[in-house]
């Protein structure tokens, strides 16, 4: 049992911390769990993205291919489109991304995470939206794994908005 | 079994430290090092620890030079800018027989270069760096549960040579978060016959890097390299994946030896048999395990133009079975990339 995700975007999105929600989520179920992230030099509008490993066995930190991608800004959508496994799935967050990919050996999911988190009160909130994409794609960690670490990590006053986010990301596809 | 916990590499190997009696951490932040200081910042008050920021990595260096001589355990963290301030510090703690343990965690050069992953280093760490004959003995971890085992394992092994030991991390590996398990709390008390403590009631102790005379300084050579003779006959450790059965060794160590478990299982799902051989000391580097595979091909992988690998050549009985290849600028290979340079490489 293997899950292998790539999470990128511009510093400030919330890549990296959408990472570590997944890799907690999953350490708490006895998985061993990678997350390996990369930003650069940049104080502000850097690229920030992160490769997450959840698996039996301790293997490669580094993703050849990956079961989900999830590109948060166009750039990351040219870099990370073709690194998609065949029948994995792309996630693409379309409040900032107006390419579409020619793969047809792949899921491909349009979600605009800005618009949804902002229907439900919070702007802020929509990584938790995105989140609720990714999680939809994995057998290893379930939804109520991640509310689980969500109601452990948040503050509690932010719990209720991103609990909703995440669930409205998670329902968005049938 | 400790519970274990989600953590990063870098705050990994602090909070082992910590729990292993490092009290004294001097040091100057460089990303992708940066962590540990801040961790020992941020544990200071709490935790009775001695931190200082110094103004450079020569003084930080220094200090740690200064704690070491009275028996403490100090550390210091750095990049490879800094580790080449630091290296003036290095020779004179390793004449003087200093434990002082130095994480460098390692990003690309030469000069200021980038913040990810490189293994550049190598030549500069194990080679020694500064100047005159001397060794410190070097640890690669290759995972975050490493970073926290050498956090206690490389102040063991300073202390049992009194010599300083370095910590070779990269940028892939001290920002890594993975799940670990942490080493129980420790006090530490060493009454070390060699300290400078004060010396009430009892003859002085001299700690010095200076022999006057030709003779007595070539004395003091020997006495030396009798000790690092000794360390590299009882301390050259690695580990090996299914290398028995294997055509192929991949040599690899700190994050691109987890590339490679992975690239090995590509290999042999394709029907190239591989191994690998990790040296988990890079110096005294572990020429023992080459001397059990006479007759393999051995393929070693860094993110450098070439370094190790000069190592493998002196360790092997053949040199023209190694064959190199590495990355440079921060980039990692994926495993499959290594894969397709194997199937190059290894099949007709």
């Amino acid at each position: 049992m293997k899950s292998e995700m790539i999470f990128s975007g511009i510093g400030g999105q919330g890549t990296i911390l959408m990472g570590k929600l997944v890799c907690t989520a999953a350490a708490a179920k006895g998985m061993n769990v990678t997350l390996a992230p990369a930003y650069g030099q940049e104080k502000r509008g850097g690229r920030a993205s992160c490769q997450v490993v959840l698996s039996k066995e301790i293997g490669s930190p580094v993703i050849s291919e990956a079961d989900t991608i999830l590109v948060m800004d166009e750039e990351s959508f040219k870099d990370y489109e073709k690194k998609v496994k065949a029948g994995g799935t792309l996630i693409i967050n379309s409040s900032m991304i107006s390419l579409t990919t020619a793969r047809t050996d792949i899921n491909v999911v349009e979600m605009p995470f800005t618009e949804i988190a902002t229907n439900l009160g919070s702007a802020r909130s929509s990584n938790m939206v995105a989140l609720g994409a990714v999680v939809k794609t994995l057998d290893i960690v379930t939804l109520e794994d991640v509310k689980e670490v969500l109601r452990k990590k948040m503050k509690p006053q932010l719990v209720d908005v991103n609990l909703k986010a995440l669930e409205a990301g998670y329902n968005f596809t049938k | 079994m400790a519970e274990k916990v989600f953590m990063q590499g870098n705050e990994a190997f602090a909070e082992s430290a910590i729990r292993s009696g490092c009290k004294y951490f001097f040091g100057y932040p460089i990303t992708p090092s940066s962590e540990l200081p801040e961790y020992y910042a941020k544990k200071a008050p709490t935790e009775d620890l001695v931190f200082v920021q110094a103004e450079t990595e020569v003084s930080a260096f220094n200090m740690i030079a200064g704690v070491a001589a009275t028996g403490k355990r100090a550390m210091t963290a750095t990049s490879g800018p800094g580790f080449s301030l630091g290296c003036e510090a290095m020779s004179y703690m390793a004449a003087a027989g200093l434990p002082a343990v130095v994480v460098d965690v390692m990003r690309p050069g030469p000069a200021d270069g980038d913040i990810l992953a490189a293994q550049g280093d190598y030549f500069q760490i194990v080679k020694g760096g500064g100047h005159g004959d001397y060794y410190t003995i070097v640890l690669a971890p290759y995972s975050v549960q490493e970073m926290s085992d050498f956090g206690r394992l490389s102040f063991e092994l300073a202390e049992k040579y009194r010599n300083p030991v370095v910590v070779a991390s990269d940028g892939m590996l001290s920002k890594m978060m993975e799940n670990v398990e942490l080493p129980e709390k420790i006090e530490v008390e060493n009454n070390f016959d060699w300290a400078i403590t004060g010396a009430k009631g009892r003859e002085h102790n001299v700690i010095t890097t200076c022999a006057l005379g030709p003779e007595q300084w070539e004395q003091f050579n020997l006495d030396l390299q009798a000790k690092f003779n000794l360390i590299q006959e009882n301390e050259q450790r690695w580990e090996e994946f299914q290398t028995e059965d294997a055509d192929v060794i991949i040599v690899a160590y700190g994050s691109v030896a987890r590339i490679a478990l992975t690239a090995i299982k590509i290999a042999r799902e394709n029907g190239i048999k591989v191994g690998m051989i990790r040296p988990i000391t890079l110096w005294p580097f572990p020429k023992k395990a080459f001397d059990k595979y006479p007759d393999k091909d051995y393929f070693v992988v860094e993110l450098s133009a070439g370094q190790m690998v000069e190592d493998v050549k002196l360790s092997v009985k053949d040199k023209e079975r190694v064959e190199f290849y590495g990355r440079l600028g921060g980039i990692s290979p994926t495993p499959q990339e290594l894969f397709e340079k194997m199937k190059e490489l290894y099949t007709k």
